[in-house]
């Protein structure tokens, strides 16, 4: 039973990657400007160079593996299609070359935004997972007190905010009125430094404006779910049970019923896992940022296709990766799931 | 009658529908503490929204501008001017009206997807049920911000960005689209849900045996059985849509010329607002977002409630 489930998820993901893979090809068929449309344009190339070209870059083949025609009724099978080309190379990592980089491979110039957005989402998950879960745990558990009227609110207020919204604000107010950190970048332009520690304190410096952002973007929805879900929690037998036991209030939070309501939060900390991501560009744009969000923003301001669908590619299979991940987890600490 | 003035009547009879048997539901959430405050504070910005030239005149542009670059707030300028020199109230107060019609059309669009495809995934059932779900968990697991970032590109360029259709401006019209189709499949889910229940009815068998077809039973008895879903639905979409918006104005995929709240901050962020400590150029489009975007999740709370007091709060 358990083996089937798993083989079943693990079918799904793959088809939805597929699916993925699939839509970036027809996608990156809509687009104007492909490398003939450019070579068109100049009117000394001869027609036997513009083929020559269109061969060489694939261009020449048919779309798709399999030709239907209607009139007149055609039905073929195509070797060399480009389909299967760009199938193939996504495959092998190669998902082509940056416009706006001078030809750079889109995976080079990923690579190096990669690691400035995993550190800032990491770290930001991490305090927004641990406080949200404590506010929303508290709040819910005093549903109706005075500290739940005033975490939920919060909650939800920040839950309302777009995360430049909350990072404009404090550039404002903790960079250019206090001069308490930089405005922008991840290290100070030009910098050197004695020694590593004088380079990480930099990074920190950097780090704590759009750390606080994400952080706080974040904190409104794991806290109002979690509340929800301790709410939901409170009326199960189990709790009472435990009360008639003679546990403390302390104990039966943390021991009974925060477990449980942990449940629901591990599938949507993963399914969030795309939308903070997506989120957080917004962040890095404010901050001016390195990462993966100011990198699709300068690749849409310059129509860096290659470069916005390897971002895409990305996102989206780490997405799906994170909810196969959270069915496993889920059918794992809660067997109802597997039947 | 071509299908396409019965889907328009169909339409007109869904909205009509909706309007007329969600009194009940909206009278109860306004009885309510959250309910009521979402509401008001809706009120206040639909007010705007309809006649904002009534409130601070015709929309400034650069040549039409009233003020000095970059005026902190003063009697001329309750809200200062931004590096054009234009009003910052005449700004923010258009962008009501720029801000949330974007947003009612992307929710129009989103919701009329969910429900039509929810319902028919539920009725119908079998293989097309199993396709359309397929198609809404694909979409349920995109992250479809990305996914909107690439698609606005991808079409302006296709239909050039100086297009109009009726009147609205393609940039516009493509946030609009862009939004519909890449947040439907939620709604998809939780009307096909109810519909599953609904289709074991008495009355639906009733209504079979009678001789209806699948097209009159799921119009004339399960749509009006999801109407008070498809509302609750509509409204919390709408903060959604509010929300995405503004992001990818921000972003730049907005139009400079229809200066919506997150187009204004998109300004207020190249002008270099938050080091010159310019606040006032931040503030008011900011507390608007997220005023519109708090009400409604508050007035849909509040529905959702009143409507499955059981899945309270699961969103």
């Amino acid at each position: 039973m358990a083996s089937r489930y798993l083989g079943r998820k693990l079918v799904q993901a793959l088809a939805t990657i597929f699916a993925i893979v699939l839509m970036n090809f027809v996608l990156f068929r809509l687009m104007p400007g492909s490398p003939e449309r450019v070579l068109l344009r100049n009117p000394y190339l001869t027609p036997e160079k513009v083929a020559e070209v269109k061969h060489k870059w694939g261009l020449d083949a048919d779309l798709f593996p399999i030709t239907i025609g209607i009139d007149p009724p055609t039905f073929r099978i195509n070797e060399r299609n480009q389909l299967t080309a760009f199938v193939g190379s996504t495959l092998t990592g190669d998902l082509g070359y940056s416009l706006k980089f001078r030809g750079t491979p889109v995976t080079d110039v990923i690579g190096q935004r990669f690691w400035p957005t995993i550190l800032l989402i990491g770290f930001a998950e991490a305090i927004a997972i641990t406080v949200g879960l404590a506010v929303g745990a508290y709040a819910g558990w005093k549903r109706g007190s005075r500290a739940d009227r005033f975490g939920s609110g919060i909650s939800l207020v920040l839950y309302s905010m777009p995360y430049f919204v909350i990072g404009m604000p404090l550039i404002l107010i903790f960079a250019a009125r206090l001069g308490w950190f930089p405005t922008s970048g991840m290290l100070t332009i030009g910098a050197t430094y004695g020694s590593i520690f004088e380079q990480l304190f930099d990074f920190g410096r950097h780090l704590v404006l759009p750390l606080t952002t994400v952080s706080l973007g974040l904190i409104g929805g794991y806290s109002i779910i979690m509340r929800s879900s301790i709410i939901e929690t409170r009326a199960e037998d189990y709790i009472a049970t435990a009360r008639a036991k003679g546990l403390t209030d302390r104990q039966v939070l943390g021991r009974h019923a925060f477990p449980n309501a942990m449940l629901p939060m591990v599938t949507l900390i993963a399914i969030n896992l795309g939308y903070v991501v997506a989120g957080a560009i917004t962040a890095e744009v404010v901050f001016n940022w390195p990462g993966l969000g100011t990198l699709t923003v300068d690749a849409l301001s310059s129509r860096d296709y290659p470069v916005l669908q390897g971002v895409f590619l990305l996102l989206s299979i780490t997405v799906v990766i994170a909810n196969l991940v959270a069915d496993l987890v889920y059918a794992f600490l809660d067997p109802r799931v597997r039947s | 009658m071509t299908i396409g003035t019965q889907i328009l009547g169909d339409l007109l009879h869904g909205f009509v529908h909706i309007f007329a048997s969600s009194g009940p539901v909206l009278r109860q959430a306004a009885r309510r503490a959250d309910g009521r405050l979402g509401l008001a504070i809706l009120l206040f910005f639909a007010m705007l929204a309809i006649a904002p030239q009534l409130f601070v005149g015709p929309l400034q542009t650069a040549t039409t501008a009233t003020g000095h670059s970059l005026e902190a707030p003063s009697g001329a300028h309750l809200f200062g001017t931004d590096e054009l020199g234009r009003d910052l109230l005449n700004l923010t107060i258009h962008g009501a009206r720029i801000s949330m019609s974007i947003g009612l059309l992307a929710t129009a669009i989103t919701i009329i997807f969910g429900a039509v495809i929810g319902i028919v995934a539920g009725f119908i059932g079998g293989m097309t049920d199993n396709v359309l779900m397929r198609l809404t968990d694909f979409f349920l697991v995109l992250p479809t911000f990305v996914l909107a970032i690439i698609l606005a590109p991808v079409i302006l360029d296709v239909i050039g960005t100086g297009a109009e259709f009726f009147g609205i401006r393609a940039t516009l019209l493509v946030i609009v689209v862009v939004i519909g189709v890449t947040s439907w499949a939620t709604t998809a889910r939780i009307i096909r849900s109810q519909t599953l229940s609904i289709r074991e009815r008495m009355f639906v068998d009733r209504a079979r045996v009678i001789g209806a077809g699948p097209g009159h039973i799921m119009r004339r008895h399960i749509f009006p059985n999801v109407v008070n879903l498809i509302v609750a639905q509509a409204v919390i979409t709408f903060a959604l849509a509010v929300f995405t918006e503004t992001t990818l104005a921000f972003i730049g995929l907005g139009d400079p010329f229809a200066p919506s709240w997150g187009q204004i901050l998109n300004a207020a962020q190249s002008a270099g607002a938050p080091g010159l400590e310019a606040w006032w150029y931040i503030a008011p489009p900011a507390v608007c977002v997220v005023m519109v975007v708090l009400a409604f999740t508050l007035f849909g709370n509040a529905l959702d409630d009143i409507l499955n007091p059981k899945m309270r709060g699961r969103r």
